[in-house]
């Protein structure tokens, strides 16, 4: 952890910053929720890293998929997505949301989450205990530092193939795309 | 003097309440029995928000965030700390007035958003400024009685010749109403009621991202500053400690000594009302209405009726 060193404030305060303030918006989609709040409270208190839970996702930076996604709570997931002012990240807890988990044959689960909205990293596990969180968090900095985790630029780039593909799932979307000029090339 | 005082009375306003913003994280957290985030975590937080993309809503959004927070910024000129005060004329009756404007602002930044929470949020604000105006008016017009004066310098000066209007004796029921009256100008618990992260998403700060977020906490952090240091020179005896600055007071080392003083005194009441706030739940907003018309109310009234009886 290289929160105190100066020098990386003074070079780049904006990514040191999205480093140790990541509020998070937990989309409580399936069991993996359980395992947000020892997380947060006094077991093993993700606060020393700056990491809170918000109301809002206008106030976010992080996004936290916890568990499997159904085709009705994918469209909350990309409006929720979509709201969050840039830069932001995404992570999926759970096998379920990388392949569909033990749900992989269901009629109305999502098997490949990052076909919808791009998604950052992934914490395999079912489900993952609070440590493999911190550990996902960690991995989630060495990315911010090496300038990878680039989500919310591949969504912008790739915008009419995601819209695409949400179009292709729910056939006519009832909101308006995000990126209009993307959609108009 | 005058000029930097007028960048330098706003500037301590505004470390002090980040630094407060800070030390509630970590001292909650301590009570919790958590380790806690660093204490310049608000720091952290407020660069953050400025280095993303913000959205706004349209013009009047983004005015009544400035007009919020020029409304806060105001109201510091006017506040003695210790004995620096940038703007001296009005005193009581102006901070009266422009501690109004900022949640005006944040009504009229919020009402734009036209999120059906942060309507819910303003309303509750004005509610519960309702609530605390009531004996927050009574309290002002006991002090002014009995000091005959409306300069808050002046009340700061004559407390400091004749001891803390808080121990004296016609004046320290209107204390103790301002105390019970001081979790709600700060929007603390018990009176968190406007700003219920898991009732109401967080309030009137629910369409805020990126930069209006910081502005919002920036702006928050000067109103805790003024509710404190309005309790502190109104009835803490500003900068003065039991005389001890009397053969300095006119140096720059007595003028630098009693700023920290009313800082130190500051903390310590900001401390008292962290440990109400970790212990209280949070009261629903006819609940605090009745509790604000009630004891406050009567304590403050009973205080002005002995002020204005036995001066």
């Amino acid at each position: 952890m290289d929160r105190n060193k100066i020098s990386k404030w003074l070079k780049n305060p904006g990514k040191m910053a999205h480093k140790y303030s990541f509020h998070v918006v937990y989309f409580c989609t399936g069991c993996g929720i359980i395992e947000i709040p020892p997380s947060i409270t006094a077991r093993w208190d993700a606060e020393r890293f700056g990491i809170i839970p918000v109301a809002t996702p206008r106030q976010a930076n992080l996004f936290l998929i916890t568990g499997y996604v159904s085709t009705k709570t994918l469209k909350a997931i990309i409006r929720t997505y979509e709201q969050m002012p840039d830069p932001k990240y995404t992570v999926a807890l759970g096998s379920c949301p990388i392949n569909g988990g033990m749900y992989y044959d269901s009629y109305n689960t999502i098997t490949s989450l990052d076909k919808y909205i791009p998604v950052d990293g992934y914490i395999a596990g079912c489900m993952p205990r609070p440590e493999a969180i911190f550990i996902g968090v960690t991995h989630l900095w060495k990315l911010i530092d090496m300038d990878k985790a680039d989500g919310y630029k591949r969504y912008r780039e790739d915008y009419v193939h995601y819209r695409a593909n949400q179009e292709q799932l729910f056939g006519e979307l009832e909101w308006p795309p995000l990126f209009i000029k993307e959609i108009v090339k | 003097m005058q000029i930097s005082e007028f960048i330098l009375s706003p500037l301590l306003a505004l470390i002090i309440g980040i630094f407060f913003l800070g030390l509630a994280r970590k001292i909650m957290a301590r009570i919790h029995w958590r380790y806690g985030p660093p204490i310049t975590q608000p720091v952290i937080d407020i660069i953050r928000m400025f280095s993303q993309k913000a959205i706004s809503h349209g013009s009047i959004f983004n005015f009544g965030l400035i007009f919020s927070l020029t409304g806060s910024i105001v109201v510091i000129l006017f506040l003695p700390i210790g004995k620096m005060c940038p703007l001296s004329s009005g005193g009581l009756l102006v901070i009266l007035y422009l501690m109004l404007l900022a949640p005006l602002g944040i009504a009229l930044s919020s009402g734009e958003a036209a999120n059906p929470n942060s309507s819910i949020g303003v309303s509750r604000k004005f509610l519960l400024a309702l609530g605390y105006e009531v004996p927050f008016l009574l309290i002002l017009l006991a002090v002014m009685a009995h000091y005959h004066t409306i300069s808050l310098i002046e009340i700061v000066r004559i407390q400091a010749n004749t001891g803390w209007s808080f121990g004296s004796l016609p004046l320290v029921l209107s204390g103790i109403a301002y105390f019970l009256i001081l979790p709600a100008i700060l929007g603390m618990r018990p009176f968190e009621i406007s700003g219920a992260a898991q009732e109401i998403s967080s309030g009137p700060k629910v369409e805020f991202g990126g930069k209006f977020l910081a502005f919002s906490t920036i702006q928050h952090a000067l109103h805790e500053f003024i509710g404190i240091s309005l309790f502190v020179n109104l009835f803490l005896g500003g900068w003065d400690l039991f005389g001890i600055l009397e053969p300095i007071s006119n140096t720059i080392w007595g003028i630098i000594l009693g700023i920290i003083i009313f800082l130190i005194k500051m903390v310590i009441i900001f401390i008292i009302e962290l440990f109400i706030n970790a212990v209280f739940p949070r009261f629903r907003i006819e609940q605090a209405m009745k509790y604000l018309w009630k004891w406050p109310t009567l304590l403050s009234f009973i205080g002005l009726l002995i002020v204005v009886l036995f001066n």
